[in-house]
């Protein structure tokens, strides 16, 4: 029985920059979901989401040399995808973006609470999308992709007290549309 | 602004016990904690793999592509000067013009052309043009109203080929060109506006 650990970032990282580029595969796969599901709640839109992670896992393979603690690939990569998202936020209004949250069709096998579930998501994905990019950003990073202030900061390049401050005016906003819809 | 008791910002944070909290306070930490929860559901979304390991598995371009890909690309380039400085500038841009004026107009090279991107925004401050050929960078390209008529005009050279662009008015609202050769569908299921600039030497 194969009992090997999965090779760590720092292993992965050596193994592509010494040649094998099929490494960086491992890399994606790693951290693909949680990038993605980032992706989305900052653009609103899947599809967007979809090119915003491709092009920051091509920006990170071909500046991998620069990539100075390769232990911290996490929150290297990160911060790649939240520029390219900024960049297609740039391009885009999000609040036009899509609607790709909308609910799904009812399934006459689904129940009331999956139901609920779904208007629940429509109505949170809505009142993220109200919030100003920044703080967007920074209640996603928070709540959703669970970093710490640190790492928050590692990620954007702000300070903490800007974070925190962010954090809490998304939290009041967020809150305000829930009651509003409750 | 709607602010909320401190002691929830805390207990999110992590620096509190929400079980301290009188309800009322618990019952905001937990709306807040669901929202997240949702939020955090996974995506349903195709993976990007297969399209990452295609583009690294392809052949890097050249440094010398690489330059020449650089050198076509229309830049923004930025200065700042000292305001007397800007009057001898001023004068020096006015005098080049004047020979510029006299010698035909813009110059160009073998294998430019000219755009000329025109629009009626009559309410608009500012209207910029944004496209494939500045890397969709607003802010970089403006189009002038000079005689306040609402109508924006700008005429740039380009290398010759095919630029997809649309507008941009004050800042904020992207907008085709309904006037252009053609419309093409983007990425994100809307129209962009095409231009095919034709070299002036052939």
């Amino acid at each position: 029985m194969d009992v090997r650990a999965a090779p760590s970032d720092a292993e992965v990282v050596a193994r592509v920059l010494g040649g094998d580029a099929e490494a960086f595969g491992i890399l994606i796969r790693r951290y693909e979901a949680g990038l993605l599901r980032f992706a989305t709640r900052m653009l609103g839109s899947r599809d967007a989401a979809a090119d915003a992670v491709a092009e920051g896992f091509v920006r990170a393979y071909r500046h991998l040399a620069g990539c100075r603690e390769p232990a911290r690939l996490r929150t290297w990569l990160y911060r790649i995808v939240t520029n390219r998202c900024k960049s297609h936020l740039a391009r885009r209004s999000v609040a036009d973006v899509s609607l790709d949250e909308a609910p799904p069709v009812a399934d006459p096998f689904d129940t009331e609470a999956t139901l609920e579930r779904g208007e629940q998501m429509v109505l949170v994905q809505q009142a993220l999308t109200e919030l100003s990019a920044d703080k967007r950003e920074a209640f996603v990073l928070k709540h959703v992709e669970g970093l710490s202030y640190e790492e928050m900061a590692a990620v954007t390049g702000e300070r903490i007290p800007t974070l925190k401050m962010r954090v809490h005016r998304a939290r009041e906003a967020l809150l305000k549309v829930l009651e509003e819809h409750a | 602004m709607n602010m909320i008791d401190p002691r929830i910002h805390q207990a999110l944070d992590g620096e509190l016990s929400p079980d301290t909290l009188p309800p009322e306070l618990r019952r905001v930490v937990r709306q807040v904690a669901a929202a997240a929860d949702l939020l955090a559901t996974p995506v349903r979304s195709v993976s990007v793999e297969s399209r990452v390991m295609a583009e690294i598995r392809r052949p890097a371009p050249t440094r010398a592509q690489r330059v020449a890909r650089w050198i076509i690309t229309p830049h923004a380039i930025t200065f700042r000067i000292r305001p007397v400085w800007s009057l001898a500038f001023a004068a020096a841009a006015a005098v080049l013009t004047m020979f510029a004026a006299r010698g035909g107009g813009l110059e160009l090279g073998e294998y430019e052309g000219i755009a000329q991107f025109v629009g009626r925004f009559p309410d608009a401050q500012s209207v910029h043009v944004v496209g494939s050929f500045n890397d969709w960078r607003a802010g970089s390209i403006a189009l002038e109203d000079q005689d306040h008529d609402g109508v924006w005009r700008a005429t740039i050279v380009l290398p010759a080929g095919t630029y997809e662009y649309m507008f941009v008015v004050d800042g904020e609202r992207w907008v085709p060109d309904h006037l252009a050769e053609r419309l093409v569908a983007d990425e994100f299921g809307r129209e962009n506006s095409v231009v095919i600039v034709r070299p002036a030497r052939r």
